[in-house]
């Protein structure tokens, strides 16, 4: 029901919106919540409950809301699991509930059993008895809220960076108040204001009917904040509907900024950011985050329409709203009054319950009661009457005797549409303990505050403890003037200190958790996961006592409001239960995020093509023109193979490397990683991160080289050039250029930086074309003539200085199948030239493009190791049957060898590779399938497999347990094939070098 | 996230552009073969991991990619102080 206008509604009534609502049409207005504009059409049922299916409304208006959870929009704008209370109307909008409260739901079908589902059913029925597997998908289905989105989100996200001196984070009376002081009385500091809501003002519209200062205050203040984000937008950011959701190391703080205006939702073309994630770094950090209200406790306060009373006051004083005509207003604190003056005051009729006795009457009591408002003083609610939506309650007299609260006498019935409760308030302590700071229990106010002092922020208004908004502004005014301070921008505070002692305005009672109350089933903690006061008890009764733990067993505080409003009082409950003080209970932590953060927003525009780097050879489109398959290695984009018409993966790799052995064969080699390494070091340099000897390499030559890390084991391999004594190309894997460059810098920067050695990463800088094959003399014969090319002149693991095509090149004879290759190296941008001009002059050889999967196959054959596949990082120059690459006599202890004589390096048993043939030259065995023993016991795996076209014969590489000393000895392979199931394939073990055992090829057949 | 200032670079920048490299002053023995096989793990494997302010090393990897000390608090992640390779060689050394 809306209630005629009055100045203090924040909704434009000019201005009427449409929308639809679990397919209900409906109007509201500009400055709505889907909440507060469903409320106001009476529609008041939001969702169902996650455990019992139970018909759930509002209890709140802001962030706390537990229950209204709704699914906004649709298809590729849909987002689940919003709070209806935080979704700002706009024309056209369109929402459902995320679990249907008017459905059949078997959840609730199922009513007469919940009793005996208390926490840790699911798991004691079904995960303890091993049935969990079969039974959780139909579990499953009927439980959760919102469902999964299945569409792509067609909205833009972005990030925004920020530095600012002065972060104020809560935008009601202190927020206002402190940001305010800092911008009156610096000069340069750049401060922030954010705050979730569209207006400032926090629960001050709550003041503005019954006290005409709030308003005047309000008004003046926003108008100033205004004109300085207008007029010096440089020092002064205003962040509205945006959420400060994490506070982290460094004064580092992300905030949320939501924008729903009809235009960026509907429009088909999205430009603009639907969320913005601000990442600030301040200095100074004021948090002014306020405090949540926490309901009262009694049987089925889960029923609709029972609310809190400063919602019901904000409902009615923000959007002039209120949801019943006949209202119950319960509490244990000064609050409820000011609920049901203004209640009164709009002509509603109330009737006020408060737990505390009338030992120290009030002034506001009086004039209520002399108004015509039922007061009752001394009682307390034990329980909601109704079936879906509140009818009335049960009342008893209530007396507090030491610390215990009593409940006498005979129960009476009082009617009413609309309960409002309100068990005191709850400090926004989150963000301050995301960054580690700790809360203490204070007695006066029975809430958790935050700690007092910290570095580099402070706390005012209700975060603080402050209960009156007079109270908040003056605490606002006095934490910037202490800021200011710590910022050094004024010497002395410029005016005094106003008051630091807040009055006890609200007078809230000790909880009210008798053990007539909390005996009863119904009592709910937390409304959105279904935690009751019996469930907390039983978690007791069964041995938890830390807070974590109950909260872990009952799954108190787990759902999306994260317990904002039921946790504290779950606390209380667990005290009074364990007879201990809240103090020593102590709250759970709280860890980001403070709400929910969109995925979308989260990634930003690092999606899709910005996801990843993605790198191409100059050489690509030429392979694009081929119709090559590409794969992905360390962000390169690598031919795969080239398929023909008609051929698949085996077929195109099967062609592919026949012509490799029998004529010839090319490959786009350009991604290797390449450092420049420089200086009168460098050959020192390269004797210490390699096993093998460098001293005597000469000019011309080139030298296969395995590096190790400290502890022993292979990080990468690769082939380096001797250009001058004073200077080396080297080569690295494809995918470990980035972290071996990485390596090489640290050992020269932080252990050698005596060694005159310059190194940079020239990867990009050259093309790299390899001719492979029998026939590869004859073509580079064709394409160079300023280099001699006879075998005698130019041999394997040498390079020359040439001219191919034109173009300057280094021809390297360097061979990664066995074959005679040559690898062609030009500037880059000369890469698909020269590949073009090979491809045409290869021709009458049938030159034959190959990827990366026959190249794979080709140095499988001949027992080439890829480090990664056939090596894990556990894997020493040993296993993998290669210590005649360790040089015996080098002076400098090179990078790995002290760790080679270490006693678990030289075990036995240790994984080694080796070959793996199988019985049946047919089977493929797949890569990764665990070799067993005659026990069945996994001894190894399975690194490397192919089908070896020029064997005919599947070939595979194993690490095994003690291989190298199993030669010829027969192993399974455990496989599980998708029909047969568990298969068993027997094999021999062999040596990893299949083809041209005798290394003849290498040469080529001129 | 953190803040860090390279010294070489001379700015304050985003964690984002910079790796860390493991604990500061760890010195390669000077004879590895000279040594015990627990003198040498000592080496490879074992670090302080202490609460409280400790020396690390960080690479400015997508900056100038020079390494550099950093005294970091474990417990506040407060960057106490940063200095250039060389400067020191040692915790107390100033």
């Amino acid at each position: 029901m809306r209630l005629a206008q009055h100045p203090s509604h924040q909704v434009d009534y000019s201005k009427s919106l449409n929308f639809i609502f679990n397919n209900k049409r409906y109007k509201g207005y500009e400055g709505d919540t889907l909440a507060s504009a469903l409320l106001a059409n009476d529609a008041l049922l939001f969702t169902r409950s996650f455990k019992y299916g139970r018909k759930r409304g509002l209890i709140a208006a802001g962030v706390e809301e537990p229950n209204a959870l709704v699914s906004l929009e649709i298809g590729g704008r849909y987002t689940p699991n919003l709070k209806a209370t935080e979704i700002m109307l706009y024309d056209g909008l369109s929402a459902v509930s995320a679990s249907n409260p008017n459905a059949f739901d078997i959840r609730a079908f199922i009513k007469p059993l919940h009793r005996f589902m208390p926490a840790g059913f699911y798991y004691k029925t079904f995960i303890k008895q091993k049935v969990w597997a079969k039974v959780e998908d139909s579990i499953r289905a009927f439980s959760g809220f919102s469902k999964a989105p299945t569409e792509e989100d067609v909205d833009v996200y972005d990030h925004i960076f920020h530095h600012a001196e002065v972060v104020v984070i809560g935008g009601g009376a202190a927020g206002i108040s402190a940001a305010l002081e800092v911008l009156n009385n610096s000069k340069k500091e750049r401060v922030i204001l954010v705050d979730e809501r569209t207006q400032l003002g926090g629960e001050l519209f709550n003041e503005f009917s019954s006290d005409e200062a709030a308003m005047t205050w309000h008004k003046d203040s926003v108008n100033r904040l205004l004109s300085f984000a207008n007029e010096d937008s440089e020092r002064f950011t205003l962040l509205t509907q945006s959420t400060a959701y994490a506070w982290h190391d460094q004064n580092y703080i992300e905030v949320l900024e939501t924008i729903t205006t009809a235009e960026s939702l509907t429009s088909s073309e999205p430009q603009k950011a639907r969320k913005i994630i601000h990442r600030i770094r301040a200095k100074e950090v004021i948090l002014a985050t306020g405090a949540h209200e926490r309901p009262m406790l009694f049987e089925a306060n889960d029923l609709t329409n029972i609310m809190l009373s400063q919602s019901v006051r904000r409902y009615l004083h923000e959007y002039g709203v209120i949801s019943g005509k006949k209202v119950v207003i319960y509490g244990n604190n000064d609050s409820i009054y000011s609920t049901a003056r203004d209640l009164h005051v709009n002509d509603i009729e109330c009737i006020v319950v408060d737990v505390r006795s009338s030992e120290d009457p009030i002034e506001i009591v009086a004039e209520l009661k002399h108004s015509g408002v039922k007061v009752l003083q001394g009682y307390s609610i034990v329980k909601a009457l109704g079936s879906h939506r509140v009818k009335g309650v049960e009342i008893v007299q209530t007396k507090l005797q030491g610390n215990d609260w009593q409940v006498f006498g005979d129960t009476q019935t009082l009617s009413c549409d609309l309960l409002a409760t309100s068990g005191g308030f709850n400090p926004v302590v989150h963000l301050d303990c995301h960054n580690g700071a700790k809360t203490y229990f204070d007695e006066v106010s029975q809430s958790f505050l935050p700690q007092q002092e910290r570095d580099n922020r402070e706390v005012c208004g209700a975060v603080a403890g402050a209960s009156a908004w007079q109270d908040a502004i003056n605490d606002g005014k006095n934490k910037a003037q202490f800021t200011l301070n710590a910022l050094g921008t004024v010497s002395k505070l410029t005016q005094e200190i106003l008051s630091e002692n807040y009055s006890n305005y609200f007078n809230v009672s000790q909880f009210f958790t008798p053990k007539e109350i909390l005996n009863k089933p119904k009592v709910f903690l937390d409304l959105q996961n279904d935690v009751t006061t019996l469930d907390v008890a039983l978690s007791i009764r069964e041995g938890y006592r830390s807070i974590e733990h109950i909260k872990r067993y009952t799954a108190m505080g787990f759902g999306t409001d994260q317990g904002k409003t039921g946790n504290i009082n779950g606390i209380a409950v667990a005290a009074e239960l364990m007879g201990i003080p809240m103090s020593e209970v102590g709250t759970t932590t709280f860890r980001p995020a403070y709400t929910g953060v969109d995925f979308g927003a989260m990634a930003g525009r690092e999606i899709g093509d910005f996801f990843d780097p993605q790198r191409y050879t100059t050489i690509h489109d030429s392979h694009v023109a081929s119709g090559a398959e590409f794969e992905v290695v360390g962000q390169w984009y690598r031919p795969w193979y080239y398929p023909k018409t008609g051929e698949n993966i085996h077929q195109a790799v099967y062609r592919e490397c026949l012509a490799v052995r029998t004529s010839l064969g090319m490959m786009d080699a350009s991604t290797l990683g390449k450092i420049d390494v420089q200086g009168s070091d460098a050959r020192e340099f390269l004797s210490r991160i390699y096993t093998n000897a460098w001293m005597k390499l000469a000019p011309g030559s080139c030298r296969y080289g395995l590096m190790c890390n400290e502890k022993g084991m292979i990080i990468d391999d690769g082939v380096s050039t001797c250009i001058n004594d004073n200077h080396f190309i080297m080569t690295t894997t494809t995918g470990g250029a980035a972290s071996v460059y990485s390596a090489l810098e640290m050992w020269l920067q932080t252990e050698w930086s005596d060694l005159d050695v310059h190194l940079n990463s020239v990867t990009d800088q050259y093309s790299t074309v390899a001719v492979v094959g029998p026939n590869a003399r004859k073509l580079v014969k064709l394409l160079c003539q300023d280099v001699d090319f006879e075998r005698e002149n130019f041999k394997f693991m040498q390079w020359r200085p040439g001219t191919v095509c034109g173009v300057d090149a280094r021809i390297m004879r360097i061979s990664f199948s066995g074959e005679l290759a040559y690898e062609i190296n030009v500037e880059a941008n000369y890469g698909r030239y020269i590949w073009d001009q090979v491809a045409i002059a290869g021709e009458k050889w049938n030159i034959t493009p190959y990827g990366t999967e026959s190249m794979h196959v080709l140095r499988a054959e001949k027992g080439y190791i890829i480090v990664g596949q056939d090596t894990d990082g556990s894997m020493t120059p040993m296993d993998v049957n290669m210590s005649w690459i360790l040089a015996k006599d080098k002076p400098f202890s090179y990078v790995g060898r002290r760790s080679f004589s270490i006693s678990a390096l030289c075990a036995e048993d240790r994984l080694q590779l080796v070959g793996l043939l199988t019985k049946d030259s047919s089977t493929v065995l797949p890569e990764g399938a665990h070799v067993i023993d005659n026990k069945g016991k996994s001894i190894g795996y399975v690194t490397s497999s192919y089908f070896s076209p020029i064997l005919d014969r599947s070939i595979a590489m194993a690490q095994i347990q003690g291989g190298l000393a199993k030669m010829d000895e027969t192993v399974l392979v455990k496989i599980v094939q998708k029909k047969q199931g568990l298969k068993e394939i027997p094999c021999e073990i062999s040596s990893s070098v299949f083809y041209d055992i005798e290394g003849e090829k290498v040469d080529g057949n001129d | 996230m953190l803040l860090i200032h390279c010294p070489y670079c001379k700015e304050s920048r985003d964690q984002s552009e910079f790796s860390p490299a493991g604990e500061a002053f760890i010195a390669r023995p000077k004879s590895p073969e000279g040594i015990s096989d627990e003198e040498w793990a000592d080496y490879v494997f074992y670090r302080t991991n202490h609460k409280g302010n400790h020396w690390e090393q960080w690479v400015h990897s997508n900056g100038c990619r020079k390494y550099f000390l950093v005294e970091r608090s474990t417990i506040s992640h407060q960057i106490l102080q940063v200095a250039p390779f060389g400067a020191r060689n040692s915790e107390t050394e100033l």
